[in-house]
């Protein structure tokens, strides 16, 4: 009896020092400082309004993208035959081995203006870097691997004999696809999206090494905490963090909404 | 004829999974297809239905070359050993699965489930997941799934393989009994030889990518045509070089001058049949099984000495 109210304790405690303390802090701290009008008026300040929409843009062009290629590239890992799978499966990876830093430079030796495509772009018009591609591509670089990480096991799971029974129906395969595959994956898809998300909206590193953080245009919501406090204004940075947990929040709440209802 | 294998063979790297195999299957019958694992009688199953594509050779169904068919475009219906259940359906939606994909009306495919669902005695279970169903249900609703588009034939891997005795052998009769109602072209691969002759009008015994015999049940059994299918069939003793089934043994307590001498080392009973262990003087041990009448008239004890003979052997040749 003791032990598991001892170990519940533990766990709790643990969660609340680490996750809900901070977190509620800076709800706190922000409106009691400073006052809810006085953070409302941050909010409303059109660079940091721009800093909002840059960051779902970024989020809404990435996360979409990184959902598709991880489905798709799990299916290629588990479902096929192919040479070199295990290579692949190493470099998907990557992103997590090498530091968004390096990532962000990297970018820019390839699509600077001294980088390999870099001119290029310029010339016709579409600057990569210091503009949003950049910080598309940095963005989709880093938050690369969690879908495909999230389904892979939840293939291997589920077997083949659905798919193959589906076939056997009289289902194409897009139609197995659509019917059987994806259902069985969704709740696999679902948290690698949740996971992409939360990197995407919170990426850093990257994103501060390429978008050359030009104030109302290239400025993330992460950004913009970072320039804020780096120039005395506490209630920008806190505001723009509010807005960030608020993004999470609601990203949690959106998957919880669409949780399964069937205990089993 | 239903389906024709012709030639057909298959190998996994280093393994022969089918050595050219040849294989007709009549319209209508209800054809088992037994042998040990490994012995390809699942790979020849899957490159039936398209699931596995042979390395040589061809497959017809109804009179059709399907050997470059997909499988979504074979007219097969495949029930699997773990049911493959679509676990985030429920039951009338799972059978309703091959209905929908062919686009048939909401009317025609709901009379259909509602047919199919009494036909496999699933009646009030359509509003449940698979996993609120025992695996004797997941298996009836597997097979509702597969008639309910109407297959050119029906073919079953291992169907009962996952279900505890008492229920597998319900399915069996019930498979027998849908068969006689349906008539649906129906071919299964069991293990288990029992299964196969209590079910199968046909019997067709595999053994490392080839097929051993085929035939009727009482033929497999009572003309085996090599040692692996006597083997195979029902348990054997080797006397000098005859295989003897137990039955065929008979226990006598005085010698009659083509009896052998044997010590009984155990006496099992199960049930209506008693099984008698003995040894012959050469130290090979011999299964007898008797009657529990022949058992009491004998009263047989361990250590007794007695006098056997085979009323009914085989000798193969090259043995």
């Amino acid at each position: 009896m003791l032990a598991r109210y001892g170990l519940r304790l533990v766990a709790l405690g643990y969660l609340a020092m680490l996750l809900l303390i901070p977190v509620g802090m800076i709800v706190y701290h922000t409106l009691s400082s400073y006052g809810a009008s006085a953070v409302w008026n941050a909010m409303t300040q059109p660079d940091m309004v721009s800093a909002l929409e840059l960051t779902l843009k970024v989020a809404l062009i990435a996360v979409p993208l990184n959902t598709v290629f991880g489905i798709v590239f799990a299916l290629m890992i588990v479902r096929t035959n192919i040479p070199g799978k295990a290579l692949l499966n190493a470099i998907v990876d990557l992103p997590f081995a090498v530091s968004p830093v390096v990532v962000g430079f990297t970018l820019i030796l390839v699509y600077g203006q001294n980088g390999w495509f870099g001119q290029w772009f310029i010339d016709h018009g579409y600057p990569i870097i210091f503009s949003t591609p950049g910080i598309v591509l940095a963005t989709i670089f880093v938050s690369l691997p969690f879908v495909a990480r999230e389904v892979i096991p939840v293939l291997r799971e589920i077997g083949t004999e659905q798919e193959e029974a589906a076939t056997t129906i009289g289902a194409t395969g897009w139609q197995t696809f659509w019917r059987i595959t994806l259902p069985s994956i969704r709740w696999g898809v679902v948290y690698g999206i949740v996971l992409t998300t939360a990197r995407a909206i919170g990426e850093f590193g990257a994103v501060a090494v390429v978008s050359g953080s030009v104030i109302g245009q290239t400025q993330t919501l992460t950004l913009t905490v970072d320039s804020s406090y780096q120039n005395f204004d506490p209630v920008g940075a806190y505001a723009a963090a509010l807005e960030l947990a608020a993004i999470a929040m609601c990203t949690l709440f959106v998957m919880n909404l669409i949780k399964p209802r069937r205990a089993n | 004829m239903a389906i024709s294998v012709r030639g057909v063979s298959k190998t996994f790297g280093d393994y022969t999974a089918l050595s050219p195999i040849d294989l007709e299957v009549e319209n209508g019958s209800l054809t088992a297809i037994l042998g040990p694992s490994g012995s390809g009688k699942s790979t020849l199953l899957r490159v039936i239905a398209g699931l596995e594509k042979g390395d040589t050779g061809s497959v017809f169904i109804s009179g059709h070359d399907a050997t470059k068919v997909p499988p979504h475009r074979r007219e097969v219906g495949f029930v699997f050993q773990h049911y493959a259940a679509f676990k985030h359906m429920t039951v009338a939606k799972n059978i309703a699965f091959g209905l929908e994909i062919r686009k048939r009306s909401k009317a025609e495919i709901k009379q259909r489930v509602a047919d199919l669902i009494s036909l496999v005695q699933l009646d009030g279970f359509g509003d449940r997941y698979p996993s609120q169903l025992s695996g004797g249900q997941r298996q009836r609703m597997a097979l509702a799934r597969a008639l309910a588009v109407e297959p050119e034939v029906l073919l079953l891997d291992e169907p009962f393989g996952a279900l505890d005795a008492r229920v597998r052998k319900d399915l069996r009769d019930w498979l027998r009994r849908l068969h006689d109602e349906v008539h649906v072209t129906t071919v299964f691969v069991t293990h288990d030889q029992e299964e196969a002759m209590e079910v199968a009008d046909t019997i067709v015994v595999m053994n490392h990518g080839r097929i051993e015999q085929i035939g009727a049940p009482e033929d497999v059994y009572e003309h085996p045509a090599n040692e692996f299918v006597m083997g195979f069939m029902g348990r054997v003793n080797r006397i000098g070089n005859a295989l003897v089934r137990p039955h065929d043994i008979e226990i006598r307590l005085e010698p009659n001058g083509i009896t052998r001498e044997a010590r009984v080392e155990r006496v099992v009973a199960l049930g209506f049949e008693v099984r008698v262990e003995l040894v012959l003087p050469d130290g090979s041990p011999v299964s007898a099984q008797i009657t529990r009448d022949e058992s009491k008239r004998l009263r047989l004890a361990p250590g007794d000495s007695v006098y056997v003979r085979p009323s009914a052997s085989r000798v193969f040749a090259g043995v």
